[in-house]
């Protein structure tokens, strides 16, 4: 299913989009927003390409990052809490310098990071759902089936 | 022995990190890295037992440990709290889940190790561990979820029909449980302003005949939803027998036990008086439990259902043990919950052993089916032998731990003259008897009828020691905890006159910080 006005409307929307997530995340320190909120806003850009595009180019794309996608945030998450080791402090924050981006005051510091791995988690975790709702779709919907799933390897035990 | 405060991020941190590391290397090379995966979690797993043990040593001094996350003072911060009962319950759960890894190892097929069992067992691990280790109510509800997000996927991998049926009632029941818990934190916010268990113990005290009923009940639901006591354990024999043999030994002896372990953390800490105006209602339902457990097992026609049965028909012996807690014995205070304690440590160890053993015969003949079994003694006598002091551990014949714990709970009723709940759990104890020699009988003895499965594992030679050599070692435990029954047990008094002690609790949370507010409370 890929239209032809959606096309039009992606290329236009998902730079928006994404920058918008990028926004929101920054934002988030000490204003609504934050990392689950922008995956959320970066996972509905995906959205838009699945839909644009069909899921199997956008599988083929970013497929086999999804799932380590999710790992590196949870170590981003938690390697940003071990930083508070460094003061004796398991989860402690640590602020480092700050910068003006534009209006957007920005600070690198440990929060920052956890949310950015709160950002990666959510936004792999959303786009392996909608892959996956995207492919059962037309088997739900429409009268013939798409590609008949791969069958499960049951080879019974442990290579 | 100075330990580190910090020490306590380590059981959550550590399965999260390795977890997220398997993640990250999950799409890796032609079999996802799979034997990588396998020592990762041999390896945080280990980690995860050392740091549990060094715990154990800190605590059992009498001592607690406690973190304040971020240096956030107790009533406002998540407080992290380790003394005897989690460091013991964080040890078992350890050994356990480093056991059934070679079990997982020589049984899962290819399909189901790809799909992530090894990153959901550490997430797992961590759930619980956090449960373990958290200091206030709200957390204890994240990681009770935590955990059960990650045993809704277990309980699903694979996807057969019939894992997806257990798994729905699984999911639904308890995630009505975990409402009730929410709801429950939600009234002890409103009510109490707070939700650090310390101060909410401090509090409780002033507050309302009404508010304490209505949130022991809740919480008694809830944590008893998952500890799968009398009326609330139907989700458990729906679906245990579904997913892999080795989900269901990492499910059948820690998830309960969690629940279980919440009760005796909560009820002594919180609501110490209840546990005396409520003794007959624990009696009933312990007594419930334990007889509709046991009864239906009997009625149960696979192995794994059976013993899914005798998983709650056991946690109504740590439920007579709760509402015994603080009853006054000739043994000293505390000895009832000693001897709980160490009932259900017992009680892990060799219901995974046993689910081990029952997921082992499942996997080898490809039937779990009692009448379709049968012969196993003769070409698996180690396994049968096993599997027999095992099966007799959990009946409570001596010299197994089953059998000290067992006698120290009943010394207690006899003591205090609670004579009926005595004889219910005597007679309960002759029916899992028969009903462990029943299983006994019909995988063991008998005819060899041939085997259904296409890759029996016991009959590679080293799949069969990776099998049998963790059960092994779980059994080993078992009998040494019963023969050692004395030192067991004053390990196990440790642990329970501590989480008696409530002002030791309060103290070691916030030693100034926390000051109960009278008039805020009485004005509600």
């Amino acid at each position: 299913m890929t239209e032809l006005y959606l096309r039009l409307l992606d290329r236009v929307l998902t730079p928006v989009l994404l920058v918008l997530a990028i926004y929101l995340m920054l934002r988030g320190h000490n204003q609504p927003g934050g990392g689950f909120i922008a995956a959320l806003m970066a996972a509905t850009a995906f959205q838009l390409q699945i839909m644009s595009r069909g899921s199997d180019v956008v599988r083929k794309a970013i497929g086999r990052y999804v799932q380590p996608g999710i790992g590196v945030g949870l170590l981003l998450a938690v390697g940003s809490a071990c930083v508070g080791l460094l003061s004796n402090n398991f989860f402690r924050g640590m602020w480092g310098p700050s910068f003006y981006l534009g209006s957007l005051d920005v600070k690198i510091s440990t929060p920052l990071f956890f949310d950015a791995g709160v950002f990666f988690t959510v936004l792999g975790f959303s786009v392996s759902y909608l892959l996956g709702l995207s492919e059962a779709a037309p088997e739900f919907f429409e009268e013939e089936p798409g590609p008949a799933p791969a069958p499960s390897q049951q080879d019974g035990g442990a290579a | 022995m100075n330990l580190n405060p910090n020490f306590l991020a380590a059981p959550v941190a550590l399965p999260l990190i390795f977890a997220a590391l398997m993640l990250s290397i999950s799409r890796w090379g032609r079999y996802s890295s799979l034997r990588l995966q396998q020592w990762l979690t041999g390896i945080a797993l280990s980690g995860n037992l050392i740091v549990a043990l060094l715990l154990l040593a800190y605590t059992l001094t009498g001592k607690r440990l406690v973190l304040q996350m971020g240096a956030w003072p107790a009533p406002y911060g998540i407080t992290v709290l380790a003394d005897t009962l989690s460091a013991l319950m964080l040890t078992i759960g350890s050994i356990l889940a480093l056991c059934i890894l070679p079990f997982a190892v020589a049984t899962l097929d290819l399909h189901r190790e790809r799909l992530g069992f090894y990153p959901l067992m550490l997430i797992l691990m961590m759930g619980v561990n956090g449960v373990l280790l958290a200091g206030d109510l709200f957390n204890i509800y994240v990681f009770i979820e935590v955990l059960l997000m990650a045993s809704f996927v277990l309980m699903t991998l694979g996807g057969t029909p019939s894992q997806i049926n257990g798994g729905i009632r699984y999911v639904i029941l308890n995630l009505l449980a975990s409402m009730l818990l929410l709801t429950a934190a939600g009234v002890a916010y409103g009510s109490l302003g707070t939700l650090n268990l310390a101060q909410m113990a401090q509090r409780m005290d002033l507050a309302p005949d009404s508010i304490r009923w209505v949130l022991a009940g809740l919480m008694f639901i809830a944590f008893g939803s998952k500890a799968a006591i009398f009326p609330l354990f139907f989700w458990l024999p729906a679906s245990y027998h579904t997913p892999h043999p080795a989900v269901t030994a990492l499910f059948g002896g820690l998830l309960t036990k969690v629940g279980v372990y919440t009760l005796f953390r909560i009820f002594p800490l919180l609501y110490p008086t209840l546990l005396v105006t409520w003794r007959p209602m624990f009696f009933v339902i312990a007594g419930l439990t334990m007889t509709i457990g046991v009864l239906g097992a009997f009625a149960q026609p696979t192995i794994r259902r059976l013993l899914s049965f005798h998983i709650i028909s056991q946690v109504g012996y740590m439920i007579m043990g709760l509402g015994l807690a603080t009853a006054d014995s000739r043994f000293g205070a505390g000895f009832a919950l000693a001897a709980a304690i160490l009932f259900m440590v017992h009680n892990m160890l060799v219901k995974t052993a046993l689910m081990m053993g029952g997921g082992a015969v499942e996997l080898e003949m490809g039937s779990g089916n009692l009448s379709a079994i049968g012969g196993l003694a003769r070409r698996y006598p180690w396994l049968a032998t096993i599997f027999f002091i095992a099966a007799f551990s959990l009946a409570g014949i001596p010299p197994s731990s089953g059998f000290g714990g067992k006698l120290s709970l009943l010394q207690v009723t006899f003591d205090t003259h609670h004579f009926t709940i005595a004889g219910v759990s005597i007679f309960v104890s002759l029916l899992t008897t028969m009903s462990m020699i029943r299983i006994w009988q019909y995988s063991f003895w008998g005819k060899y009828p041939g085997s259904r499965a296409t890759a029996p594992p016991l009959e590679n030679s080293r799949r069969r020691r990776m099998i049998l050599a963790p059960m092994t070692v779980l059994v080993a435990l078992s009998l040494l905890m019963g023969i050692f029954f004395g030192p067991s047990l004053r390990l196990a008094s440790v642990a329970a006159r501590q989480a008696l002690d409530r002002d030791g609790y309060i103290q070691a949370v916030a030693p100034q910080k926390l000051v109960a507010q009278p008039e805020q409370t009485a004005a509600r």
